[in-house]
């Protein structure tokens, strides 16, 4: 029997955010994650001459901001850079345990830094180095169903699976463009059966690998085109396998089927964040400036999207940097759920 | 110097980034305050009370102790026409006195160059800081800009007995030689300033002692150093700070960073009096506070954006305390988009504190005839 | 001490890029000096940056937002640029065509601007005059987007032929009538720029150039002696043809890369330093039909480029990115960089950010006491960091020598820093100390103090203070 097949597809929820360095809002945000009770926690590297607006901002999916923690720290002087326990230099990810405690990676300092859902600090770990258990710019995180880590280890080129307390399971992945071979991997999620995606961001694909590291599939080829890729940063996997991409270097995400094919694609659809509109409210001729305002339109892509996270309502989360700003997506699916006719 | 009688000092305190005059100096009474400010907001029983409509912001306790000495002149709706919401241009705007036009050379600069047009005392003004503000720049005219004044000079980073050899063969390096053109004598005349300016400065932390202790940040420890140069007699007239880089800029999070820095300021501005009171140096000083613009009237929910219409202060034992110029209204059709209304030109404050404290003419300084204000005891 | 070859090459890559460490100039050297500058001169036959590794870093680098980002990116391309002579003809014409950031607050816009020289910088005069009437930061920064058909604004009329493209006068005349300042500025009425998106919530976004036809003044305009409906193409194209056009260019080129001139407000009056050197760019000028770098070429290939050794007081951004590239840091990205950009700033040099459309004074007006003493500290500094790979390389190779005696010790220190060369008394003076200092044993840890220190001491004086 022909039947024609549905599409699934993504519809834009609302978006999170404006540009500050401290309070609500972000500044150049790199990561996020999901927390309890729609808590969300999003990593902000801020530029770096305002250390001051490095921290991890606690808000909510419908944008009540909670607090932050965890500040920047100068780098005037880089020898004598003072790196107390819970600052941050270059932060680039962030992951929960199943005790809802934050792991914060610091790639520059190869250091995690533990903290409570709260943002109290509560522990660190991290050497620099290649061997077990060290790692050499850390970037994307992700607690598997175990409660280990899955620790990208950009620049030594492989994954690591560490306890929560950082101590060594297993690795893998080496340098090189073959399959499961890395050049500087980025963002890493897992699906629900354990299988772990990893964005391999300099040989532009994303490769999904066993729980084990066995390599079982890539997706994505250098270029701009449907399921093209131009060094996708992030990538995550939601509770029916669809996979989503931060493509981040042709500013757009991407939605893939588990099979690894091509179904969507947007560049953004940003609006009127309500972080937004008490900025505008405050600077009130803004609103008539937009209104006159040529090319508009432009603010609604995506700039810098840097990383996706989904939750378990099928929430899409696409962080962009340069906008300081959250857009929020859901999918939609062919599902009939038995509403009105 | 001949004359028995002190010359008149002025101190510069650049608060960088806009400071939020509303928030400074806050009209409590009005219903209008509260309406604008729902989260960025001292509420009434936290005022520092002047009169039955404004008051200061707690943070200002120990200016607010100097204002009712009767020594601290307020002045009010301070700004220029057509205000530029820029840092950079309004700054700009402040530095060298030119609204309508990019200008390069500063106030100060002029100034000094009047003052000392032969560059004769190299420390004529001081600056405290990395870089010189624009205010204090003006072709031909030396002014020190001191990051450090522990260990201002050449060759800082040459330690010990060595660093004394280091700058004993640079002073005979750089002394003048004969034919070695128009272009290297400068750099000899300049570098030999630079030695001796470096020379003289490096006593006053010497010739300096105080019961007063100022607090552990660089406004308190630039005001110490403002302290030390004035007390130990240079003949320095104009000296200058800045509170560090855009720390006013108070976008979010602004009830506890501006009162922290309110309180570091003040502070440092009280500790500043009195040390100078106790070497009997705080007759001939006068302090000017000053900000580049104030900010928006409404508040966007943890801090506040730039706007105009700032407050400045003027302190100091010849100043007569008091307010001046008229507190903006808050009214919304007396705003300019969204903004206190300016009524004070900066170029007269400025005026009145070159002419009736500086005893100079301020017309070419700051670029025309501004009104006055009266705020200098004769 | 070092060759004729190599003292030559420490001029050239002083001049049309930012120095080099001895080994390069060395591997140059080997390589020959015309084949040196045919290789500068061709900079897209090198690798730009790598820019998705930078923003991978320097996360702030994809936005290009605030001032002080983009100067820390200027200041990283300076110190690792592999087009050196691409990098300082942006540098140079950043002097000329300016744009500050006072008037403009987006740093990002400024860059855009900068990338325009970067690419069309070393190409034909014209197309880049052109380039630069449409720069958006050009039409915000000198009000042409507030002059209209019907109430000129003479702003970038008259920058255009005062600090662009022609100056006031040369040889004692004008090179332009009041009345050609209004008619230009008639021809660039209705370049415009489009309504820009407010700053908040999100941050900036690109400036976009627009014509707007309906403001532009179609009318009859005389200018420079010829008439019709010019648009301000039009006028472009008859101004790259005048003498003077050819004679500004050339005279800012010598100034940059050969011998400190006076400042630009006395060209008119004051006569080239080298009027044979100036005549020779202009018939380069003319004969490429407006090339930049057909000028260039015979510049860097003349013996009076050659002969020009310490013409120059070294520009701020030129003593910071030298002094870098010389103890190799921030050869790759790492925290720390903003404070070394700020250095340019505290030296009087506030990159996209200049004090007015005039730019920088240059030659000795870098130089006044506060400014004189963050250059010295600044460079002892860095050169003193015996930790650093390039201090460290210079400690070994002179080791490796076995350089035992003080005044060996300087020659080569001299040689290291770039063939620099010291009066007598100056080595005298430095002998005597390092006499002082005891002995001088290759390969101790005190050696390497003393040649740290012999460095510190030569940055020091007045002759390093040119290029």
């Amino acid at each position: 029997m022909a039947t024609q097949a549905l599409g699934v597809s993504l519809q834009y929820s609302h978006s999170i955010g404006r540009g500050e360095f401290s309070g609500p809002g972000f500044r150049n945000p790199v990561a996020l994650a999901r927390g309890a009770d729609d808590i969300m926690y999003v990593v902000n590297r801020s530029y770096e001459y305002r250390p001051d607006g490095k921290r991890v901002t606690i808000c909510t999916v419908d944008e009540d901001y909670i607090g932050e923690f965890a500040r920047g720290v100068s780098t005037a002087g880089v020898t004598d850079i003072v790196t107390e326990d819970g600052s941050l230099i270059w932060p680039t990810s962030v992951a929960l345990d199943q005790d809802g405690n934050v792991y914060v990676a610091d790639e520059w300092l190869n250091r995690i830094s533990i903290f409570t859902s709260d943002g109290e600090w509560i522990g660190k770990f991290g050497t620099e180095g290649s061997g077990d258990g060290e790692f050499n710019r850390p970037s994307g995180m992700v607690f598997d169903a175990d409660d280990n880590l899955l620790l990208v280890d950009s620049q030594n080129n492989r994954i690591q699976k560490l306890t929560k307390e950082g101590k060594f399971i297993s690795a893998f992945g080496s340098k090189g463009s073959g399959d499961g071979e890395f050049n500087l991997p980025w963002g890493i999620d897992v699906d629900v059966d354990g299988n772990i995606y990893v964005a391999d961001w300099r040989n532009d694909r994303i490769q999904k690998f066993s729980k084990d590291g066995e390599f079982l599939m890539k997706l994505g080829t250098p270029g701009e085109g449907e399921g093209e890729l131009n060094r996708p940063t992030g990538v995550a996997v939601d509770r029916t396998g669809m996979i989503y991409v931060a493509d981040w270097g042709n500013e757009r995400m991407q939605m893939f089927d588990p099979a690894g094919k091509f179904v969507y694609l947007t560049t953004g659809n940003g609006d009127i964040s309500k972080w937004g509109k008490d900025k505008l409210d405050a600077n009130a001729e803004m609103w008539k400036e937009r209104e006159i305002a040529q090319g508009i339109e432009r603010e609604r892509d995506f700039w810098g999207p840097v990383a996706v996270t989904v939750d378990d309502q099928d929430r899409v989360f696409v962080v962009e940097s340069c906008r300081n700003r959250i857009q929020v997506f859901r999918r939609q699916e062919p599902m009939f759920f038995g509403g009105r006719l | 110097m001949t004359s028995t009688k002190k010359d008149p000092v002025l101190a510069v305190l650049q608060l960088s980034g806009g400071n939020d005059g509303l928030n400074t100096i806050i009209p409590y009474s009005d219903p209008l305050y509260a309406d604008n400010r729902p989260s960025v907001r001292v509420s009434e029983d936290q005022v520092l009370k002047i009169n039955d409509s404004i008051g200061f912001n707690p943070a200002l306790a120990p200016i607010k102790e100097l204002y009712d000495q009767g020594k601290v002149a307020i002045i009010q709706g301070v700004g220029y026409p057509n205000p530029n919401r820029s840092h950079f241009r309004s700054m700009d705007i402040w530095h060298t006195c030119e609204p309508e036009k990019v200008g390069s050379e500063g106030w100060l600069g002029r100034a000094i160059r009047d003052l000392d047009p032969q560059g004769e005392n190299v420390l004529t003004g001081v600056n405290f800081g990395r870089g010189l503000p624009r205010s204090l720049a003006a072709p031909g005219v030396p002014v020190a800009s001191v990051g450090n004044l522990e260990t201002y000079g050449v060759l800082t980073g040459i330690e010990g007995d060595q660093r004394t050899e280091a700058l004993d063969i640079f002073s005979r390096m750089y002394s003048p030689a004969m034919g070695r053109g128009q272009v290297m004598d400068y750099l000899s005349h300049t570098g030999m300033d630079a030695l001796k300016g470096a020379d003289i400065l490096k006593t006053a932390p010497e010739k300096y002692s105080s019961s007063v202790e100022y607090g552990n940040n660089s406004v308190a420890q630039y005001m110490r150093n403002i302290a030390q140069t004035h007390i130990a007699g240079f003949g320095t007239r104009f000296l200058y700070t800045t509170a560090p880089y855009n720390s006013f800029d108070t976008h979010a999070g602004q009830m506890v960073g501006h009162s922290a820095l309110w309180s570091e300021v003040s502070n440092a501005v009280s500790d500043f009096h009195t040390d100078l009171t106790e070497s009997d140096a705080a007759d001939n000083m006068v302090l000017l506070v000053f900000t580049e613009f104030g900010r928006r009237v409404h508040d966007n929910g943890s801090g506040t954006d730039h706007g105009s219409g700032g407050v400045a202060f003027v302190i100091g034992d010849s100043v007569k305390g008091g307010l001046y110029g008229e507190y903006p209204s808050l009214a919304a059709d007396k705003l300019l988009e969204g903004d206190l209304h300016f009524n004070n030109d900066f170029r007269g404050l400025y005026s009145t504190l070159l002419e009736q404290w500086m005893g100079m003419d301020a017309k070419a300084v700051v670029g025309g005839n501004f009104e006055q204000m009266d705020f200098i005891k004769a | 001490m070092a060759s004729p070859d190599i003292e030559l090459m420490a001029h050239l890559m002083r001049r049309a890029g930012f120095g080099a460490t001895y080994e390069e100039l060395e591997r140059h050297a080997a390589k020959g000096y015309d084949a040196t500058v045919d290789e500068l001169l061709s900079p897209k036959d090198q690798p730009d940056l790598e820019m998705d590794l930078l923003e991978r870093y320097f996360v702030d680098w994809k936005e290009m937002n605030a001032l002080e980002v983009n100067q820390a990116y200027l200041t990283y391309r300076m110190i690792n640029t592999e087009r050196p002579l691409q990098e300082k003809m942006t540098l140079f014409w950043h002097g000329i065509f300016c744009v500050g950031n006072s008037k403009c607050e987006h740093g990002g816009q400024i860059q855009t601007q900068l990338n325009m020289f970067r690419e069309l910088g070393m190409g034909s005069f014209p197309k880049l005059l052109l380039a630069l009437s449409v720069d958006p930061a050009m039409v915000f920064y000198l009000d042409n987007c507030m002059s209209h058909k019907d109430a000129i604004n003479e702003n970038f009329g008259r920058e255009l032929l005062e600090l662009f493209a022609m100056g006031v006068g040369m040889d004692g005349h004008a090179n332009y009538t009041e009345e050609d300042v209004k008619e230009c500025a008639r021809a660039f009425t209705g370049w415009t720029i489009a309504n820009a998106i407010p700053r908040y919530p999100y941050g900036r976004h690109p400036s976009q150039f627009a014509f707007n036809a309906a403001d532009h003044d179609y009318g009859e305009k005389t200018f420079q002696g010829e008439t019709g409906n010019f648009n301000g193409d039009d006028i472009i194209e008859i101004i790259v043809k005048q003498p003077s056009a050819a004679r500004f260019i050339a005279r800012h080129l010598y100034n940059f890369f050969v011998a400190d001139e006076p400042q630009v407000p006395a060209w008119q009056g004051t006569p080239p330093r080298d009027i044979d050197a100036i005549k020779e760019l202009e018939d380069a000028y003319f004969e490429s039909n407006y090339d930049i770098t057909a000028m260039l070429r015979v510049l860097f290939k003349s013996q009076w480029f050659k002969d020009a050794r310490f013409e120059k007081v070294k520009s701020p951004a030129e003593t910071v990115a030298g002094t870098m590239r010389l103890v190799q840091d921030f050869t790759s990205p790492k925290p720390g960089l903003h404070p070394i950009a700020m250095e340019i700033r505290y030296m009087g040099q506030d990159l996209m950010n200049p004090p007015t459309v005039e730019g920088w004074h240059t030659g000795q007006e870098w130089i006044d006491s506060g400014t004189l003493v963050e250059r010295i500290n600044f460079t002892a500094d860095q050169i003193g960091n015996v930790a650093l790979p390039g201090v460290k390389a210079i400690i070994d190779r002179l080791s490796s020598e076995g350089v035992n005696q003080p005044d060996a010790l300087i020659a080569r220190c001299l040689d290291m820093l770039g063939a620099y060369s010291l009066p007598e008394e100056t080595r005298n003076y430095l002998v005597e100390h390092i006499g002082r200092s005891g002995e001088l044993k290759p390969g101790t840890e005190a050696y390497g103090a003393q040649v740290a220190q012999t460095l510190q001491l030569i940055v020091a004086t007045q002759e390093y203070q040119f290029a």
